[in-house]
């Protein structure tokens, strides 16, 4: 299995909060910035290796079948593409696309919702889902990682503790140590706008790089910055995808989902496993009406790998992607567009020959290590 | 803020410290319920939507935008406002068109709503089309124990309103906001006589409202936030124990009081407008009071724009502003202190604030 | 005759100013008026454009003064700058040409072109007076 492996020895500046390095180290990707660690969880070779291997655990799913890398597959740009959204236990079905693990570690928050605010805690989430690895406590997780002689020899010298007391915190911090070497960069576009090589776009990428940042308007969230381009502001907007699922009693919805959570209710089985629930984006999260339908920019590095696309899955190629956008936020032109879309999305009058060079551009975004995963190039 | 369920929460005395969603429900309710003689309630406030016709049946989609959302935010709201009230310039040259798309998107709102005359409405015809739509300019109602008035606060001098070649030049003069040709806002004479009138015979000790889209007060004359006669109206409302103006026009937030009178402004829907000390050529009266709204993001097509609603208690307005993608913000009234207050950035301005 | 053309000519020349004559490349306040005149003009120009619902074929019909009376909030003293939607530093001509292309619905300008050259001297002279501080946020 093929995997993107680079250990960063980055250097931590002391802080009680997160913080980095400000130089580019000799490992950051190129066209990424440094990588953020927190202070309380230092990528060391011992934690990798450990994060690798529960990763790839399928003990730790109620059938013995699903493992993290079960959705988040090395082969397939760690997402499980071309499923729209994915298969737990059971086969059965969430709501929602596997977005990649490849440089989620520059996320600022975690899921469509940004319902975790980092990898750690993120990691914790499907162990307990119905639809996912289907455990009702993570109690199942720690019997195994105690138990096992090959685990109980990485937690020795990951944490430097008996391997008797550990706990789901070593878990998700191993996790999320393995997660933080999955960056890339060096795509193409990157080698373009970053390393001086005119040559490593093609002529219809380069025409689409245009696109991109002035006719497409992609750039306004699909950031692309000075020394570095992330594809992404970070925030959430509501794109008119879906949304004409709930459109129809909006406030009821947004009422009742708000009592639930005044009463307390465990936001990430809803999410889930009820799709009206999924389809209020970040509104299930935070409460705000300006959030309501909203849904985390994804970042567009090695979105050619990583089909279908949306929060849903319901945009089976980047073609439908561009003409989705074309069209002001409507699948089929002259499609309703609920009230709490973004105000930035508007039609966009691109030409034909726009919208390939478009579909190339963004094509340009995958990095080496993954340019042979997922939907083969023609 | 949660929208929905925080919205009564009020607060009341030293504001140091404490933010509302600190405090539980059951305590506000508690601590104002008996001793005030006009009832709590809400009703919400939209204003400023400039909806801009282009051509044809096409309008400026970033305009529309901002008053669907709030027309669509302010439909879920949990528990229901008593009534809207929405405080001027729905249309951006008083066009018909303009009018009728602006009242259109207003229709979807599932509420009772107040209108108030801002000057992007008027100046085309007088107000001809607009009062066809609406009914009377300046008018006043009572709601659970509170006087409300509405004026028309945009008027001028009528030496300057008959100068024009027509009623598309003065529009289009008075829509330019630092047009150096056009003319100071007032309520005029017959509409004080009106309200002196009116509030005779209201007793002193009922809260008065009053919406108005000028400010009822000389802020700065470059972009008339400014009423010429705005002394001859804080007089007016002078004997009573709590009024309040809510005011437009200004596209900002901004709050001041002047004696027994609070003042609020709304945000509008459409665009922000930079605080007057943005212009360095003139000099300018803000409110002191008033902290600055936060610019989170200027590239942001809602960045502070929004709306708002407005807890009425013990007679006196507790302002929620409701802005996409920014923190909400409340200027609620502190009783010890005798002012408003904002209730999320009392002391030191954030960068984005410090920056406008 | 020669000597009464010098002298001519250097009599002409104290009549004309009433002073030492000017050496060929010195200004006098005479081209600084002329000079400042052009200018001002200009500035009218950038004004015009910056209330000009058709600047850049706008499709919407926004003007910038719509947002930015009297050309407040565009800050030209804090130019060149890095601005965060556009993720790199640039000058205040790129800024204008983001605003044309995005709230205006327009076509960005050429940054040579006469027209971007008015409307930066419209906000420039709007703005003067205020200390550069380039690069503040």
């Amino acid at each position: 299995m093929k995997r993107a492996y680079c250990i960063l020895s980055a250097t931590l500046i002391s802080s009680a909060l997160l913080v980095t390095n400000g130089a580019l180290s000799a490992d950051t990707p190129l066209g990424l910035p440094p990588l953020i660690v927190p202070v309380d969880n230092e990528i060391t070779e011992a934690k990798v290796a450990l994060g690798t291997k529960l990763f790839e655990d399928s003990r730790f799913s109620s059938t013995g079948e699903v493992s993290c890398a079960t959705c988040h597959d090395s082969d397939s740009g760690f997402t499980d593409s071309p499923k729209v959204v994915s298969e737990g236990i059971h086969q059965l079905t969430g709501t929602r696309n596997a977005p990649t693990v490849i440089n989620a570690a520059y996320m600022k928050l975690q899921f469509w919702d940004g319902r975790e605010p980092d990898l750690e805690s993120q990691s914790a989430q499907p162990f307990l889902n119905p639809v996912e690895m289907g455990l009702t406590s993570h109690e199942p997780i720690l019997e195994v990682v105690r138990n096992d002689r090959a685990y109980r020899r990485m937690v020795r010298r990951a944490f430097s503790i008996d391997p008797d007391d550990v706990t789901m915190d070593h878990v998700q911090k191993a996790i999320a140590s393995f997660e933080r070497t999955i960056i890339s960069g060096n795509s193409p576009f990157d080698r373009y706008r970053y390393g001086g090589d005119e040559t490593a776009m093609s002529e219809a990428a380069i025409r689409g790089l245009e696109v991109f940042e002035d006719d497409g308007r992609c750039v306004s969230c699909h950031t692309i910055s000075q020394s570095f381009a992330l594809f992404t502001d970070g925030k959430f907007h509501n794109l008119n995808v879906s949304f004409d699922r709930i459109s129809e009693g909006i406030g009821n919805l947004t009422q009742a989902y708000s009592e639930r959570r005044e009463a307390g209710t465990n936001l990430n089985v809803d999410v889930l496993t009820e799709a009206d629930v999924s389809e209020l984006g970040r509104f299930a999260v935070t409460g705000e009406w300006t959030d309501t339908g909203a849904f985390k920019t994804s970042t567009l590095r090695n979105i050619e790998v990583t089909a279908p696309y949306m929060h849903d899955g319901s945009q089976e190629t980047l073609e439908d992607v561009v003409d989705f956008y074309n069209n002001g936020g409507a699948v089929n032109e002259g499609d309703p567009i609920n009230d709490f879309q973004s105000s930035g999305i508007r039609p966009l009058d691109l030409t034909d020959q726009q919208k390939l060079d478009l579909v190339e551009f963004m094509k340009a975004l995958t990095s080496p290590e993954y340019a042979s995963s997922g939907i083969a190039e023609d | 803020m949660s929208g929905i369920l925080n919205r009564r929460l009020l607060l009341k005395g030293s504001l140091a410290g404490i933010t509302a969603s600190c405090l539980p429900l059951s305590l506000i309710k508690l601590s104002f319920g008996a001793t005030a003689p006009a009832k709590d309630f809400t009703f919400a406030y939209i204003s400023d939507s400039h909806i801009q016709h282009i051509r044809g049946k096409e309008f400026v989609r970033n305009w529309d935008r901002g008053l669907i959302r709030a027309v669509a935010e302010c439909n879920l709201m949990s528990p229901k406002p008593d009534f809207v009230v929405y405080g001027g310039d729905i249309a951006q040259l008083a066009l018909p068109q303009e009018i009728d798309h602006g009242l259109e998107i207003m229709s979807r709102l599932n509420y009772k709503t107040h209108y108030v005359m801002g000057e992007h409405d008027f100046y085309l015809d007088m107000g001809e089309y607009w009062e066809r739509q609406l009914g009377p300019q300046w008018y006043s109602f009572d709601h659970k124990g509170v006087h409300f008035v509405v004026l028309n606060s945009i008027l001028t001098y009528d030496k300057w309103v008959n100068k024009w070649a027509s009623g598309a030049e003065r529009m289009g003069v008075m829509a330019g906001l630092d047009d150096p040709r056009g003319s100071p806002f007032m309520v005029g004479e017959e509409q004080r006589r009106w309200l002196a009138k009116d509030l005779a015979a209201i007793n002193k000790s009922t809260p008065i409202v009053l919406f108005s889209h000028s400010p009822i007060q000389k802020i700065f004359k470059n972009w008339n936030f400014w009423t010429e006669d705005a002394e001859e109206i804080q007089a007016l409302l002078g004997p009573f124990e709590n009024a309040t103006v809510l005011y437009g026009h200004v596209h900002q937030i901004q709050y001041n009081q002047i004696g027994n009178i609070t003042f609020h402004s709304a945000m509008a829907t459409a665009w922000p407008w930079p605080y007057p000390e943005s212009y360095a050529q003139a000099d300018n009266a803000l409110p002191v009071l008033t902290v600055p709204m936060n610019r989170a993001d200027p590239f942001f097509e809602r960045d502070a724009t929004g709306w708002q609603f407005v807890d009425v208690w013990s007679g006196k307005a507790s302002v929620n502003y409701s802005l996409p993608q920014n923190t909400s913000r409340t200027v609620a009234y502190d009783f010890e202190a005798g002012r408003p207050v904002d209730t999320k950035y009392p002391q030191s301005l954030l960068a984005p604030q410090d920056h406008y | 005759m020669k000597h009464n053309l010098t002298l001519f000519l250097i009599f002409s020349v104290f009549s004309f100013h009433g002073v030492p004559a000017a050496v060929a490349d010195e200004f006098t306040q005479e081209d600084i008026d002329v000079w400042q005149a052009e200018y001002m003009a200009v500035v009218q120009k950038g004004r015009d454009l910056f209330t000009d619902p058709a600047l850049g074929n706008s499709e919407n019909g926004v003007i910038c003064g719509q947002c930015h009376p009297n050309g407040a909030n565009t800050h030209p003293e804090t130019y060149p700058k890095f601005q965060k939607q556009i993720g790199r530093v640039i000058g205040l001509w790129e800024m204008v040409n983001w605003c044309l292309r995005n709230p205006l619905e327009a076509e960005p300008l050429d940054a040579a072109s006469p027209d971007m050259t008015a409307i930066i001297a419209y906000m420039a002279h709007e703005r003067r007076g205020v200390p550069l501080e380039p690069g503040k946020h």
